[in-house]
């Protein structure tokens, strides 16, 4: 029999676990361990042994290791502290302190990982002589392999389980610490390089890598204990399990602050391949570094190492994208106010985009950020418009098939189509002096695309078809169909915001009316070359009327001096000098409904022309439109002499003075044939001079004297420009209401007929019958609200979803 | 063209112009709906008293046309519904006009037809829906009690107070079918 006190000593001298995780750990004799195993294999109770050992380790590692590593790791520190995203405000030396603890930390948990780690060849040895003496070596095999502690890597397990279990929230928070501090290790080169600092001032600066003076710099130091503690973490199998997330969140955030630092506001360079460059050289080295352990430690596991690195590598890459590109989608709207200055940021972005779905994202970051930018009513239109041609180029150049443009600029169409001068502002875009962006692209001289030709080429260049996008919303897709909008050209996209060109060229013919009759000696030239650059573009027939009236003009201008050079119009008995711009009113927009009686001196003139026209041209008279057009005229009021250029109503309120000193508004306004409202409005005009005052109300009394004429100057130049600029032509809102009237005749007809109609067959109807006449185009809903106005006003009956006729 | 014969002319030869009219070579469609688009736009730009037509659906060639009873006859304040089909040969054809309110007039038959001279023989190109409307309208104050389709009518015609009595009651039990 044995003694087992003394076999329980001399086991305990073996397993110092036995005891409790502190027994000292002394060398064995050799004659001690053979005797225990001789015992142990003579007792058969090998297999009990090892699972109370198995038992042991665990209870050591759960109870007394990994409590002590937390404890140490937390030693003055307040965990409360350390909550949340703490650690961008902590300061380097915190950092610091959190680093020194963690590496402390560290090592003790690998102290008491070592001396379990040596108890395992112990066991085996044990294991393997007891079997060796005992008849069923069978049975233990079995129940060894069952045991936590024999299997391979089993204590590295149990240690991970255990710290897993007991993991406090804010541990991610040291480990990041340490591994900050590590990288400002590793990164202290590359930022000596980087800053340009003065070398003496540098000196008096804390070390950039551990924050101590220069003179005491520990950084090689420090750099050991990491590189030790990274081996000793890697010896554990913790470096992945336990850092990962904290080391992969610490990467993450220095490939923010670096993207951040280096590409923020700057488009007009690629930055792509500098951050490819930059994560290779930088991030991936540092982190080969961290990893380095294994490959010297392990050879069997160099293989492994690389490869996990490598898909560390390759997730790293794609974050790296992925920032940059929000990164730069976040700015996109200055890059597209930029552009073409920020092409190389908008090529990153496609390369971008190439890698990683950004699509739905962009489209969101952008139509907000246009919404915010532009689409307010304290923009300009031409600002938006401005900005509209530019996203598109900009867009475009990103993507070439059109979808995100059509997504991004569907609320700005329909913003630029609630403003009511959208259309005049384009147009003035396309035909102003100087370059604009419409302009240039008017002068570029593309003609419109028309629907057929494209259909066509769709078909015949079916190789190159291109699949649409995905990742779209196909509510969206068939909503902006035609392949063919999408690929137009940047005329044919600001045209499309009201979806019609007549819309622009009518537009575009008011402007021209209101330029000719304003401007008398207008740039002829000029007008022409924009009006064929527009034939090119949308047609001959929607701008045969322009050709017209510019052919107008100059024939009137050979008229006038037909006439002048003829002996009709004697230059003595004629008391001044007319000359006419004679207009085929078919062609002209409607003029407004002013009118103006003139002296009759003045209108005997005016016969006298009309006569002599009459003589020239056979079976033609003019007809007379006396509230247009420009009036040279000189006063002598007293001792002043003006000399102005004035429209007639003007004129004429200051030749009827020159008869009369007084007026009163309704005499005045009998006499002129303008109504009362109108004439005070022109009678201001000569207030403004000082030449005529409001005595009593309604009564208008010359001023001979000459006061306080100085005083309004000024201000007389700036009234005559604004009376320039109103326009002859009859407002967009009073030649719709024209158009509008046609429609009502046509619907009393119809109702008239056809007793009750729903909506959409009265609209059916109009665009059957109705749109013959000058092709108006009136969708339904306008035609709704009209109907609606004619029911308020009693016109229209509408009852059960249909209209009828008030009787 | 040939056909486009003044009524005057074409007076004593009746029979035979209205043969020649449906012999004319069908004119392309376009045109003529392109002319009845015309007539149309000036009816309604014309905004007559008392006549109106309009194309009943998407055919321009079938219209529906109303008139109201000329003022100061015993057709007054009544209103009739008529209808217009033109021939693809409009308008060297005249279209057919039919009455689709039943009308007590010595001249319109039960069914509707309508004996007016310049609807038959005396038809010209010149005529439009506005000419032929304004004298089917004076047709009801004037009668042609020489040829009448409606014999009781005709017969009644000369007592204009019995005539306006009956009328007014035809109208009455009619006026909405």
């Amino acid at each position: 029999m044995c003694d087992f006190d003394a076999l329980w000593s001399d086991a305990l001298k073996i397993f110092p676990v036995l005891g409790g995780i502190n027994a000292p750990d002394e060398p064995i004799d050799e004659a001690v361990y053979e005797n225990v195993c001789r015992h142990i294999s003579n007792l058969g109770s090998a297999d009990a042994l090892t699972a109370i050992i198995d038992l042991e380790v665990q209870s050591a590692i759960r109870n007394t290791i990994v409590p002590s590593f937390w404890k140490q790791l937390y030693a003055g520190v307040d965990p409360s502290e350390l909550q949340g995203d703490a650690l961008a405000d902590q300061s380097v030396s915190d950092k610091n302190k959190l680093f020194a603890q963690f590496i402390e930390a560290i090592n003790e948990l690998h102290v008491g990982y070592r001396s379990l780690e040596r108890i395992k060849p112990r066991l085996i040895l044990l294991n393997e002589k007891a079997n060796a003496n005992s008849a069923k070596p069978v049975s233990s095999s079995t129940s060894s392999s069952s045991i936590k502690l024999m299997q391979q890597d089993g204590i590295k397990t149990c240690v991970r389980d255990a710290m897993l279990a007991q993991l406090p929230p804010t541990f991610s928070t040291i480990v990041g610490a340490f591994y900050w501090v590590h990288y400002r290790l590793f990164t202290k080169d590359t930022q000596l390089a980087s800053t340009t600092i003065d070398s003496d001032v540098f000196d008096e600066l804390p070390c950039t890598g551990c924050n101590f003076d220069l003179e005491q710099c520990c950084c090689q130091k420090l750099t050991e204990m990491v590189n030790k503690t990274n081996m000793k973490l890697f010896e554990m199998n913790l470096t992945d399990r336990l850092a990962g997330s904290a080391l992969t969140a610490l990467i993450k955030d220095k490939i923010k602050e670096h993207i951040n630092d280096t590409c923020l506001g700057i488009f007009d360079r690629s930055h792509l391949k500098q951050l490819e460059t930059w994560l290779n050289d930088v991030i991936i080295v540092w982190l080969t570094n961290i990893f380095k352990g294994w490959i010297e430690k392990d050879t069997h596991d160099s293989i492994k190492a690389p490869a996990s690195l490598q898909s560390f590598k390759v997730k790293l890459t794609y974050f790296m994208y992925e920032t940059f590109a929000q990164n730069v989608i976040s700015q996109f709207f200055s890059i597209i106010i930029d552009y073409p200055d920020s092409t190389p940021a908008i090529d990153d972005l496609k390369i971008c985009m190439e890698k990683i779905d950004m699509r739905a994202y962009l489209t969101e970051t952008l139509r907000s950020s246009l919404e915010a930018r532009i689409l307010h009513p304290g923009v300009n239109t031409m600002d938006i418009l401005t900005g509209y041609v530019a996203a598109i180029k900009a867009i475009r150049h990103l993507d070439n098939t059109g979808v995100i443009l059509e997504m991004v600029t569907a609320p700005i169409k329909e913003y630029l189509r609630k403003r009511n001068d959208t259309v005049r502002r384009v147009v003035t875009g396309l035909t102003e002096e100087g370059p604009t962006d419409l302009s240039e692209e008017l002068a570029k001289g593309e003609s419109i695309k028309d629907g057929k030709d494209n259909g066509t080429d769709e078909f015949s260049n079916w190789e190159n078809w291109e699949p649409d996008p995905f990742g779209i919303d196909p509510n969206v897709m068939r909503y902006n169909s035609s392949k063919i909008m999408r690929s137009a050209d940047i005329i044919s996209m600001v045209v499309d915001i009201y979806g019609s060109k007549e819309l622009f060229m009518v537009e575009y013919r008011n402007l021209m009316a209101d330029r000719l009759i304003s401007q008398l000696d207008f740039n002829s030239e000029k007008e022409i070359r924009n009006l064929e650059l527009l034939k090119i573009r949308f047609g001959e027939s929607l701008l045969h009327s322009c050709e017209v009236m510019l052919k107008d003009v100059t024939d009137s201008k050979r008229i006038n001096a037909h006439i002048h050079g003829d002996g009709n119009c004697n230059a003595n008995d004629q008391l001044f000098d007319i000359s006419s711009l004679i207009i085929s009113a078919q062609f002209w927009p409607s003029f407004n409904k002013e009118s103006l009686q003139l002296p009759e001196e003045i209108e005997n003139e005016f016969k006298k022309y009309t006569k002599a026209y009459e003589a020239y041209k056979g079976n033609r008279t003019l007809n007379w439109r006396t509230v247009t057009g420009r009036v040279n005229i000189v006063i002598e009021v007293g001792n002043r002499t003006m000399e102005m250029t004035v429209p007639p109503t003007q004129a004429v309120i200051i030749y009827h003075f020159q008869n009369k000193n007084e007026w009163s508004l309704d005499e005045l306004s009998t006499l002129t044939k303008v109504p009362a409202t109108a004439l005070r409005r022109r009678i201001s005009f000569w207030q403004n001079h000082g030449l005529i005052t409001e005595t009593s109300p309604g009564i208008f009394t010359l001023i001979e004297k000459e006061t306080e004429k100085s005083q309004f100057e000024e201000m007389s130049i700036t009234e005559a420009d604004e009376e320039d600029l109103e326009s002859a032509m009859a407002s967009a809102s009073d030649q719709r209401e024209e158009e509008l009237q046609v429609f009502w005749s046509y619907i009393v007809g119809m109702l008239t007929n056809l007793d009750s109609m729903p909506i959409d067959r009265i609209h059916q109807m109009l665009r059957l019958f109705a749109s013959h006449s000058g092709g108006v185009e009136f969708t339904q809903d306008e035609l709704k609200h009209f109907l609606q106005r004619k029911v308020r006003e009693h016109k229209l009956l509408f009852s059960g979803g249909v209209y009828q006729l008030a009787k | 063209m040939a056909q486009n014969i003044s009524p005057e002319q074409s007076g004593g030869a009746g029979g035979s112009s209205k043969h020649t009219d449906d012999s004319l070579p069908v004119k392309d469609n376009h045109a003529v709906s392109k002319r009845l688009h015309k007539e149309l736009m000036n009816l309604m730009m014309a905004n007559e008293k008392g006549i109106s037509a309009f194309p009943d659906g998407e055919n321009i060639f079938k219209w529906v046309g109303t008139l109201e009873g000329p003022r100061n006859t015993v057709y007054a304040n009544q209103t009739y519904r008529l209808s217009l089909d033109f021939p693809n040969s409009y308008p060297y054809a005249a279209p057919v006009v039919k009455f689709l309110t039943p009308c007590f007039h010595p001249n319109v038959d039960l069914q509707g037809a309508i004996c007016l001279d310049i609807l038959k023989d005396k038809w010209s190109a010149l005529y439009d829906v506005r000419t032929i409307l304004l004298s089917i309208q004076s047709l009801l104050g004037e009668p042609n009690n020489e040829s009448p389709l409606n014999a009781q009518a005709a017969m009644m015609w000369h007592d204009q107070k019995e005539y306006k009595k009956y009328l007014d009651a035809f109208y009455e039990k009619h006026k909405d079918t």
